[in-house]
């Protein structure tokens, strides 16, 4: 098996310390919670607008996350293991092709360098298609959830099984079961679509957790700083 | 054989070649970083840099990411020039038949 080049091993070591994860998960309950609420006390029919409080949460995670995230690797990550430049998002569309086509295609497109990565068109976007298209589905109440998470979980494994950032077998196990939530749990109907999306939430910030305190574990911060000497 | 005596001997050291080409595949990295990646010891990784740096090759900067301080290395124009050229001759010694028109079977 031929080593990872430079290149890819800087856009994986993007995701090495679970920030993305966290900040994503953060960003994704945060904005979820307030279009729950929403849901709760807004009179009908301003209940189907608490989709508007995600996009706002997701446009704020797109203009201000890689300095979010630079903040908090500064504190955390470069003192530790260093810095490199993080990678670059895919671009938007791929000859023209919208990128939820790329993101269906499970077809890993030729990245322009190699310090790129996929994380907002296989992840993000993932994420919010998904939860947005089951926030209008109602038919099967309670089985509907039952049915949806373990296949966002299988879609999310299966595009970034060969990324920079692939998720683990079993966590991806860990997503798909909490699609039995709503089996065990009497949630009243209209409060289900956000769900989803709060579920997801919450497991890719345990997930980035995880990910961060074992991190942090193997990386103690170090006594003296690394330097050039003269 | 007369492409590899023409080979820039700046680069054709394997602690250097693994800077450059960390430095290439990245884009820029600071030094911890680089010491990780290479394996280097801190003394032997200020060597190379030093003479990279020398040379024109690596550009390296004191910089402050908040308020943690970086020394951050990439490759300049010159560096990338080099490197490019380094890597052609390399794949030519390497390709099978070769400049030498000697075949293996």
């Amino acid at each position: 098996m031929l080593a990872a080049s430079p290149g890819r091993r800087a856009a994986s070591y993007w995701f090495v310390d679970g920030l993305p994860d966290i900040v994503l998960g953060v960003t994704l309950l945060l904005f979820g919670g307030l279009g729950l609420w929403w849901r709760i006390y807004a009179r009908s029919p301003a209940p189907q607008f608490d989709f508007f409080f995600l996009a706002a949460g997701l446009l704020l995670l797109f203009w201000k996350g890689r300095e979010i995230l630079d903040f908090l690797k500064s504190h955390l990550t470069y003192p530790r293991t260093g810095y490199v430049q993080p990678p670059e998002e895919l671009p938007e569309t791929l000859a023209g092709r919208p990128d939820t086509l790329i993101t269906l295609s499970l077809r890993p497109a030729p990245p322009p360098d190699e310090n790129v990565t996929h994380f907002n068109t296989r992840t993000v976007t993932v994420i919010l298609w998904w939860c947005f298209l089951l926030s209008g589905l109602n038919p099967w109440r309670r089985w509907y959830m039952a049915l949806a998470m373990p296949a966002l979980a299988v879609t999310l494994y299966a595009l970034n099984r060969k990324s920079e950032r692939p998720f683990r077998w079993w966590s991806a196990l860990i997503l798909a079961l909490t699609g039995l939530t709503p089996l065990w749990l009497d949630v009243p109907a209209r409060l289900q679509s956000p769900l989803p999306l709060l579920l997801t939430g919450l497991w890719l910030l345990a997930q980035g957790a995880f990910t961060l305190v074992h991190y942090l574990r193997a990386n103690p911060y170090p006594r003296v700083t690394a330097g050039v000497r003269a | 054989m007369q492409e590899i005596s023409q080979l820039d001997r700046l680069i054709h050291e394997p602690a250097r070649l693994a800077i450059m080409l960390i430095l290439g595949g990245t884009g820029e990295a600071d030094f911890l970083y680089l010491q990780r990646e290479g394996g280097f010891t801190q003394g032997n990784l200020s060597g190379h840099l030093a003479k990279l740096e020398e040379a024109g090759y690596v550009a390296i900067e004191k910089t402050f990411k908040g308020k943690v301080p970086l020394t951050v290395c990439s490759l300049t124009g010159k560096g990338k020039a080099a490197f490019s050229e380094y890597s052609n001759r390399m794949l030519g010694v390497l390709r099978p038949g070769g400049s030498s028109g000697h075949r293996t079977r």
